[in-house]
């Protein structure tokens, strides 16, 4: 169902503003007065309890900063945006309930967030029938974009977060030049984790086909405890360690690992959420230094005033630094503001238009979003773990940044194989 | 293999510690506590402060589970002994109510986000055979999980206290009727089931990362062990989580697709042949 108001409101709206346009006087010449008389309302679901619930908190920060500097400088096309937030803790039916909340009963503009890429799959499919745009903050798996933005055009669908290409493709180009040759992974055993490790491999495989993989072990979502995991792939002497895991399944992980030596016994340990800041920050002083680690925003890069400017802002507003899920939420919300400008509209195939091939330069770095998939490109680094006492947590070292077309997946998509 | 079987002997303890408290309280005071995983949470937390505060994990292993123990005697005081009459479901409500109320209370004092504070030094060595390593922090767990265990068993079958603990668990109302005093009884029993689960989760607080709901993970395997070994058993809760314990540690190395399965597999076969568990006692 889909409510009626909506469509009153955008016949009226398109034709008041065809009348209005040409006349209305632009009170900000940055923000043309759209005359909504209405706030925009964007809906936002993240982790907000549980072992990974420092995600949504970062995200919920990231969005609110974005809020009220967009409102403090005159809203949306004269209109104030408006947040809701709602835990999607990671289920699939809580996410479709989430979304399903936020447009038919909250009357949503727009919908934001999701961290779990089983949930960002699920409400994707169900985005035709609620006709919104979603912008997804967090979720990376690359059936988000090849599969249900690219193979089965739903185009309500957005992502300003690097996917899997990040954890799976730029990690094996780090990998490469690793002297390992015998890779193993301890990865969470769902979508996000099965998907970046089968990545790894498949890639890793064409850039060096002497590497082999000798062992992996899955742990279900909600393991505070990986000492059996850790001890059965150590058996198999690997040199090198991939995971996937994060929040603080990640800390407890990394904690267990060296309790068990992993780091003594192997050359390398790769981390592909390592770097984001409640890891960081959980870890502090027990994090290894040299550990690869990433995410889907570093806020020491790029050293850019844009940049800078978030990092100042964020920590005025927050007292920490940035995570990832602050940048692409804050991301997501100026993208929100640039493309309902572009379109002068809300209405959704307007916006939709209006993302497509959008340019945005954001904290992150300069960035677009590619028409055929939906999906925000920009170049996030690898770097290892380095214990500088001018920041008050552990912080990356030897960045390694690799330009865009060298791993982000094009279309058409051609299977991975692995 | 030998040391995976270790390790997974490690992770049986926390559960044990856990089972163990569930247990001893539905054999005495025939209440299914739910709350006990939350026990367990708050065992984390309070051990959490007292490191914050004194800067000695030691220290924070032996406060952390006293507070848990009044909180228990609080639970149990104030609210338990009002349902002892009332029908099941009601008590397993309060109990129930009782983890969303701790839960909640958790994430409104310290957050929503995980904490994690350091492992002790003095237990962060290992024990290696060539590559195999066991961490000396699982070394001290199995002996803390095996001396507890000796303990409670020296306690119920050797002292005064623990004879009256089992007449109670096989009949309530004779040993009612033979002078005991069954309230005060009850509470003592409650809050040492309580410190065990607040000891397993100050024993957690080091290695792994604690969150509000922790507790929820934990009961769910708590009650299988449970199931496993027989409502009421300590033996059976013992024994219960060794055979889990082990069941994750192999099932991960040997058939990784069924290991979330195992256990539950494990207690539906023990449900079928041996409805009251492995050591628990068939109802007449």
């Amino acid at each position: 169902m889909s409510p009626p108001r909506s469509i009153s409101r955008r016949r009226l709206l398109q034709s008041s503003l065809a009348l209005a346009g040409a006349s209305a006087l632009p009170l900000r010449a940055a923000t043309p007065d759209l005359k909504l008389k209405k706030p925009i309302r964007v809906g936002c679901q993240t982790i907000l309890s549980g072992p990974l619930g420092g995600y949504g908190e970062f995200m919920r920060k990231g969005a609110t900063l974005a809020m009220e500097e967009i409102n403090a400088a005159g809203g949306i096309g004269g209109s104030p945006i408006e947040l809701n937030f709602r835990d999607e803790e990671l289920k699939v039916d809580v996410g479709v309930k989430n979304a399903r909340y936020f447009v038919q009963d909250w009357g949503a503009d727009f919908l934001i967030g999701i961290d779990s890429s089983a949930v960002a799959l699920a409400v994707g499919e169900i985005m035709p029938t609620l006709n919104r745009v979603l912008i997804v903050t967090h979720g990376a798996t690359e059936k988000f974009n090849e599969d249900l933005v690219f193979k089965k055009h739903i185009r309500q669908c957005f992502r300003v977060c690097v996917p899997v290409y990040q954890d799976g493709i730029a990690s094996a180009l780090v990998a490469k030049d690793l002297p390992v040759k015998k890779w193993a992974t301890i990865s969470p055993d769902y979508e996000y984790g099965h998907t970046s490790w089968k990545m790894f491999r498949a890639y890793l495989k064409q850039f060096k086909p002497e590497v082999e993989f000798v062992g992996e072990s899955f742990a279900k979502f909600g393991t505070v405890d990986f000492s059996s995991h850790i001890s059965k792939v150590m058996a198999l002497n690997p040199e090198g360690i991939f995971s996937t895991e994060w929040g603080g399944e990640a800390v407890a992980m990394v904690k267990q690992a060296k309790l068990f030596k992993v780091f003594e016994q192997t050359k390398a340990f790769m981390l592909g959420m390592g770097s984001a800041m409640d890891v960081l920050q959980g870890l502090g002083p027990d994090y290894p230094d040299g550990v690869w680690a990433s995410g889907r925003y570093y806020f020491g890069y790029p050293d850019s005033p844009a940049n800078k400017r978030f990092n100042e802002s964020f920590k005025k507003r927050w007292d920490t630094y940035p995570s990832y899920p602050s940048e692409t939420a804050y991301t997501a919300l100026h993208a929100i503001k640039k493309a309902v400008e572009k379109a002068k509209s809300v209405d959704t195939e307007k916006v939709i238009e209006a993302l497509e091939g959008l340019e945005l330069s954001r904290p992150a770095g300069p960035c677009v979003i590619r028409k055929e998939d939906h999906q925000a490109v920009y170049a996030v680094p690898w770097g290892q773990i380095k214990h500088d006492p001018k920041y008050p947590m552990p912080t990356l070292t030897n960045l390694k940044v690799f330009p865009t077309d060298q791993y982000y997946r094009k279309p058409p998509f051609p299977p991975v194989e692995g | 293999m030998l040391f995976q079987g270790l390790v997974g002997l490690s992770e049986a303890m926390y559960l044990w510690l856990v089972a163990a408290g569930l247990s001893l309280i539905f054999g005495v005071l025939r209440v299914l506590n739910f709350a006990h995983g939350s026990l367990y949470m708050l065992g984390a937390y309070f051990a959490w402060i007292a490191f914050r505060i004194s800067g000695s994990f030691w220290v924070a292993l032996l406060l952390g589970p006293l507070l848990v123990c009044a909180v228990g005697w609080a639970m149990e005081f104030g609210f338990l002994r009002r349902v002892y009459g009332a029908p099941e479901p009601f008590q397993l409500l309060l109990t129930f109510a009782f983890v969303l109320i701790f839960d909640d209370l958790v994430k409104l004092v310290f957050g929503p986000v995980y904490q994690s504070p350091p492992t002790p030094a003095a237990l962060s060595g290992a024990v290696m055979i060539g590559r195999s390593v066991l961490p000396t922090y699982h070394l001290f767990i199995l002996a803390v999980g095996g001396l507890v265990g000796l303990g409670l068993w020296l306690f119920l079958e050797k002292t005064g206290v623990g004879l009256i603990i089992r007449a109670t668990a096989a009949d309530r109302e004779m040993a009612c009727a033979l002078g005991v005093r069954s309230s005060r009884l009850f509470t003592w029993v409650f809050v040492l089931g309580a410190w065990l689960a607040g000891l397993g989760g100050a024993l957690s607080m080091p290695v792994r990362a604690i969150s509000p709901g922790m507790g929820e993970f934990i009961i769910i395997e708590a009650f299988v062990v449970v199931v496993l070994g027989g409502l009421g058993s300590l033996r059976g809760a013992f024994l219960g989580a060794v055979l889990i314990g082990l069941l994750h540690a192999y099932g991960l190395v040997f058939m990784p697709v069924f290991e979330l399965a195992l256990g539950y597999v494990a207690m539906a076969a023990v449900l079928i042949v041996r409805p009251w568990g492995l050591f628990g006692v068939r109802e007449a």
